[in-house]
């Protein structure tokens, strides 16, 4: 029995093809040998013994968090320290422990979600201290560093090809953005400006003009290939 | 037998740490006999082989600085065979034994984890155990010869030897290389593995590689780069055409005269870039020919060695810990380790088998697995005048393997097909 598109011969119970998936023409009768592999199906991982210190951890870090909130308010009848203390446990849970509850760790799920939770901690540092540097400081970094980091990470991920030359524009774009970290401390806290961030400017803009200039010429992108292979 | 402990030997060294969960490096041979297989009587072979090949029958363990090989207590039981064979061994799995021995009706199977041995060790204790359960079952007088061992010898030091420590050159070769085009497609959601074997005269191959004038392995390597390259063609929007290379385990067992149970394999890349032009099958068949013959040579596999393991020896990078270890490995393998190829081509050559053993043996197969990043993978081996071409692959998409076995047939080469689809 042949296949009339690929022209290889099948077996003898064949339905289809297993190249092409053409139907056999012929009815299938009984198979005249045994199928060439068994009918077991492989049993999957068993994850309780996982679960189960994930689950533990998880009840520690709450039998915890929860501890220093009743020992504060039995104490000093409000909540102080004990909720920064709370939301800091929440904060770690959310970074280390989350992920873990998955089969598959998802930077472009996770890091969204750690930046929120960092952000949501600080806002509430923020207010519990009495200060009101979130908006104006806390807010515009975190969201900074959220939207580089995740540019970063889908550049690493999802994109195959001018790898180099994107890497060096986002270099650029990160030495870029310590001016306005800085410029965001300046409006918050009123220090000088130009202090510290040029220095950060002219180390990550050298190195990413480099690298864009690099990636032009074929022999220096070939140079870069061969001396920092891995 | 007192517990003994082995260190992983070079290209042992990376299947462990880049191991996933659902994941890892597994590779299979099985011998299909003439009767049905009698576990009970496979189990008693296993276990009298169990202390002459006291490398294959270990089980991973962690050190602070580095995995190694312990050996196991008790022999594992053979099981019934799965489904769709090679599928992960888990960590659990791996403590326990890094091997699997798996009967089906005929057939007897041993599925290794690499860090344990390569195809050619794989193999030879394959040939001992059917040896083994031939002389158990049938009462047939099989002598020592070739590949076989007597069971109840002492394992020879040599065979327990690391011997990439043996072969190394004063200069190392590079490693770098333009990375090829990945295949790419719809992974099987429940990592389901299928295997199409192609069944083919053994002689009918030879005469189509002489008539290129070359090897039976660049030949396959030629026709499988011209299906990878059609794949490439039809792939949509894609207008850059990438690097074909197909990558090509070479057993140094032959080229340094040296033998061992464990891994000796080193593996190259052989391919030709698609944006410099057409190329014809004549050329392609040359091109790969000559590529192999230019890398397989002694001194360049050295000098590849040597690269290999320099870095094992480095005192710094030896005193790292574990975890840090397997994080570099981890980053490395996935920019660098499966890169370079499109595909392996795993070529373990024509098996021979005493005079008094043949007659009870029907066929052999090898199938090696998928990596984590490229989803298909090629295998072949030959037995009594024909040649078993193994694809396997985790993804839904079978295009490649049609084309590729369709071309044999183009070329004149009657193709026989069978399958575990579902």
């Amino acid at each position: 029995m042949y296949c009339i598109y690929c022209g290889v011969k099948l077996q003898d119970n064949s339905a289809e093809c297993p190249l092409c998936h053409t139907p056999v023409v012929l009815i299938p009768g009984p198979p005249r040998k045994a199928a060439p592999y068994s009918d077991r199906l492989p049993q999957a991982e068993k994850q309780s013994g996982k679960l189960l210190l994930l689950g533990l951890v998880t009840v520690i870090l709450a039998a915890t968090a929860l501890g220093c909130l009743i020992f504060c308010l039995k104490t000093y009848g409000a909540v102080s320290w004990s909720g920064i203390a709370a939301l800091g446990i929440a904060l770690g849970w959310i970074w280390l422990i989350l992920p873990m509850w998955f089969p598959r760790w998802r930077p472009m799920v996770f890091l969204p979600v750690d930046f929120a939770a960092a952000g949501g901690y600080l806002l509430y540092l923020c207010v519990q201290t009495g200060g009101n540097w979130f908006l104006s400081f806390a807010f515009p970094v975190t969201g900074m560093a959220a939207a580089l980091t995740l540019a970063g990470v889908a550049m690493m991920r999802y994109i195959c090809q001018g790898r180099l030359r994107l890497m060096s524009l986002l270099l650029i774009v990160i030495g870029l953005s310590f001016i306005l970290v800085e410029f965001f401390q300046h409006l918050t806290f009123a220090t000088p400006m130009f202090v510290w961030s040029l220095y950060c400017v002219t180390g990550f803009c050298l190195i990413g003009l480099f690298l864009f200039a690099a990636s032009f010429i074929p022999p220096m992108r070939s140079w870069l290939r061969r001396k920092f292979f891995f | 037998m007192r517990r003994q402990w082995y260190r992983l030997d070079n290209a042992a060294l990376i299947f462990p740490a880049v191991m996933r969960r659902n994941w890892n490096n597994v590779f299979r041979v099985s011998v299909t006999l003439k009767e049905q297989v009698d576990p009970a009587v496979l189990n008693r072979a296993i276990g009298d082989l169990r202390t002459r090949f006291p490398t294959i029958f270990v089980k991973l363990r962690k050190g602070f600085f580095w995995y190694y090989l312990e050996t196991v207590d008790q022999a594992p039981e053979a099981e019934q065979d799965y489904a769709w064979p090679l599928t992960p061994m888990t960590q659990k799995a791996l403590r326990k034994c890094c091997v699997r021995i798996l009967y089906y009706e005929n057939r007897i199977a041993a599925e290794f984890f690499h860090s344990v041995t390569d195809g050619t060790g794989g193999m030879v204790f394959l040939k001992n155990l059917a040896a083994r359960y031939l002389t158990l079952k049938e009462g047939v007088e099989i002598p020592a010869e070739g590949d076989l061992v007597r069971p109840e010898e002492e394992p020879k030091a040599e065979e327990t030897r690391d011997c990439f420590q043996l072969c190394g050159a004063k200069k190392t070769v590079s490693r770098a290389e333009e990375n090829a085009y990945r295949l790419r497609g719809n992974p099987e959601e429940d990592r389901f593995l299928t295997i199409v074997t192609g069944i083919l005269p053994a002689e009918r191959l030879l005469e189509k590689a002489h008539a290129q004038q070359v090897t039976v392995t660049a030949y396959l390597a030629a026709v499988l780069a011209e299906a990878v390259l059609e794949r490439q063609r039809e792939e949509p929007g894609s207008h850059r055409r990438r690097h074909i290379k197909i990558t090509i385990p070479v057993n140094l067992r032959r080229i340094f005269g040296l033998n061992t149970f464990r891994n000796f394999t080193l593996a190259v890349n052989i391919g030709f870039d698609p944006a410099l032009g057409e190329y014809t099958h004549e050329e392609i068949c040359r091109l790969m020919y000559h590529q192999l013959a230019a890398e397989t040579i002694r001194q360049r596999m050295a000098g590849r060695v040597t690269a290999n393991v320099d870095p094992q020896r480095n005192l710094f990078l030896r005193l790292i810990p574990l975890p840090f270890k397997t994080m570099v490995m981890r980053l490395v393998y996935y920019f660098s380790g499966e890169s370079k190829g499109c595909l392996n081509l795993s070529n373990m050559g024509e098996l021979r088998l005493p005079e008094t053993m043949a007659p009870y043996v029907e066929r052999f197969d090898f199938i090696i697995g998928v990596q984590y990043s490229y989803p298909n993978n090629c295998s072949v081996v030959t037995w009594q005048g024909k040649t078993y071409i193994s694809m396997i692959r985790g993804i839904r998409d079978s295009e490649l393997e049609r084309l590729f076995f369709s071309r044999l047939v183009e070329e004149g080469i009657p193709v026989e097909i069978e399958s575990n689809g579902r």
